[in-house]
């Protein structure tokens, strides 16, 4: 008992939570080492090789050295070496050449059937990969690779946000690469060690489309774990039925998305809006992020803010930032639709910003710096 | 009793006793026997996954690329251009021993810990 708690005493690595870099990095090393044995054969080969020729030559190495590589790889340009021509260097010469050649042949063939073996390039390209996810923030997770999330990540393509997909199947990694996706973890995402290696801690949010409710609900419940906070980590899953779709709510998912309804919805308000087509469409393609040249930005006025208390035609938007203020949501939920330039902003209100993505994140950026926005204020055109 | 281990350490002095025996007596038999034994340590730390093995690779390559030119150097005619490269070996080579000792001792407090 003593003996095992002064060792106890001096534990030297802390256990700490295994990462998936490492362990592709171990099994890396692990296909590495069987690299070993073939190159040792070789290598004890050449050596013999080697010696055999400088004894017979009085010390001869560079012609020794030759003489062996071109005796065991089959090649046997002639009895170079000094003394290869007597008897006693025929007889080891044939000794060698009967050895050696098997042991060439069989190492060739080993070494490279280990390095094209697909395991070790996958291996590396994994590692590498891992590394670079490592340097990611401010991306999103996509769990599970179907023809939605292929089409959904061509769209955060399109806006350039970064994105890792993990999908445990690895009948998925084609179609991955055909699709020219950067970065993706082939294992299943439920795990607490693959959602940390796909950079969790540091991403903006998760999309979870697995196909079984099961699965689902694992990766939410694991991922609101170790990100709790629903603000700073948005979560939005796939569910079948609406009852499916308010439990995952409830177990972490900031909205759980029924194909069918969503679909229902969007058919039924072209339908809704036969006479005013145009409109209802730009809108509808605004809002699922498929018109690139103009985008709404919800913009919440805090009470701390310089634009609190100020009138729609004091800050003057349309002119100084380039972007229209379509309506307000009041801090009870009621939308003001009816604003016009006397409309004053009060603290909690949220703008409904109309205008070009970038001028919609420059707008963002002034706003919600309070120096900035008091500038703006003041009339100072921003540029 | 691990065989493997006992294959690799006894590489691993090899390739330090005959870099020592080249320093004392240099000659051409002695050191291809040196580069020999240097290079089957550092084939046989490929891949390992022992705990220093980083570092213990690292001294490894060290010395085969002191000895690797010394050997030519010595059979192009520059004897003791080769010889001070077989002393720097020899450093690396010394590293290399003290490493597997300390390799060693953490091993034992890892197993126990295991």
């Amino acid at each position: 008992m003593a003996r095992k708690r002064k060792f106890k005493k001096l534990r030297i690595r802390k256990r700490r939570e295994q990462k998936l870099i490492d362990v592709y990095q171990r099994k890396l090393v692990e296909a590495l080492s069987e690299l070993r044995l073939p190159v040792l054969m070789l290598h004890f080969a050449l050596t013999f090789g080697t010696l055999g020729y400088m004894l017979l030559s009085d010390g001869d190495f560079i012609n020794s050295f030759y003489m062996t590589v071109i005796t065991i790889g089959t090649i046997g340009y002639g009895e170079i070496v000094q003394g290869s021509d007597t008897p006693i260097g025929r007889i080891f010469t044939s000794f060698l050449a009967l050895s050696g050649i098997g042991i060439f042949t069989t190492s060739v063939t080993i070494v490279v059937r280990l390095i094209f073996k697909e395991d070790i390039i996958n291996l590396y390209r994994a590692i590498r990969m891992l590394k670079e996810i490592e340097n990611l923030s401010g991306h999103f997770i996509v769990c599970g690779y179907n023809e939605i999330t292929a089409r959904l990540v061509k769209l955060l393509r399109k806006r350039k946000i970064e994105f890792v997909v993990i999908d445990g199947r690895s009948e998925v990694a084609t179609k991955l690469q055909e699709d020219n996706v950067k970065y993706f973890i082939l294992e299943e995402p439920f795990k607490r060690s693959i959602l940390l290696s796909a950079g969790i801690m540091k991403a903006k949010g998760m999309i979870i489309n697995l196909e079984d409710d099961a699965r689902n609900i694992a990766v939410i419940v694991t991922a609101r774990l170790l990100r709790p906070e629903r603000e700073s980590f948005l979560i939005y899953s796939f569910a079948p039925t609406e009852e499916t779709a308010q439990k995952l709510e409830e177990l972490g998912a900031n909205r759980a998305i029924v194909p069918a309804r969503l679909l229902a919805t969007r058919i039924s308000a072209y339908i809704f809006h036969i006479g005013s087509a145009f409109i209802s469409d730009l809108f509808d393609r605004i809002a699922f992020g498929e018109e690139s040249d103009i985008d709404i930005l919800e913009l919440g006025v805090s009470e701390a803010s310089p634009l609190v208390g100020k009138r729609l035609k004091e800050v003057d938007f349309r002119r100084k930032l380039s972007v229209t203020i379509i309506a307000i949501r009041k801090s009870d939920g009621e939308l003001d639709i009816n604003i016009t330039g006397d409309t004053q902003i009060e603290g909690g209100d949220t703008l409904i910003l109309f205008g070009s993505p970038k001028n919609l994140r420059k707008a963002q950026k002034i706003l919600e710096d309070f120096e900035r926005a008091e500038r703006l204020i003041g009339g100072r055109v921003e540029v | 009793m691990k065989f493997k281990k006992i294959f690799t350490d006894f590489f691993i002095l090899m390739a330090l006793t005959t870099n020592i025996s080249f320093i004392v007596t240099p000659s051409s038999y002695e050191l291809v026997i040196t580069v020999a034994a240097n290079l089957a340590a550092t084939i046989l730390k490929i891949g390992e996954g022992r705990i220093l093995s980083t570092e213990l690779m690292a001294s490894s390559l060290v010395a085969d690329l002191h000895l690797v030119p010394a050997l030519f150097l010595y059979f192009l005619g520059d004897v003791g251009e080769a010889t001070s490269l077989a002393v720097g070996a020899l450093a690396a080579n010394v590293i290399s021993v003290f490493l597997s000792i300390i390799e060693t001792i953490l091993s034992v407090f890892t197993d126990e810990e295991e």
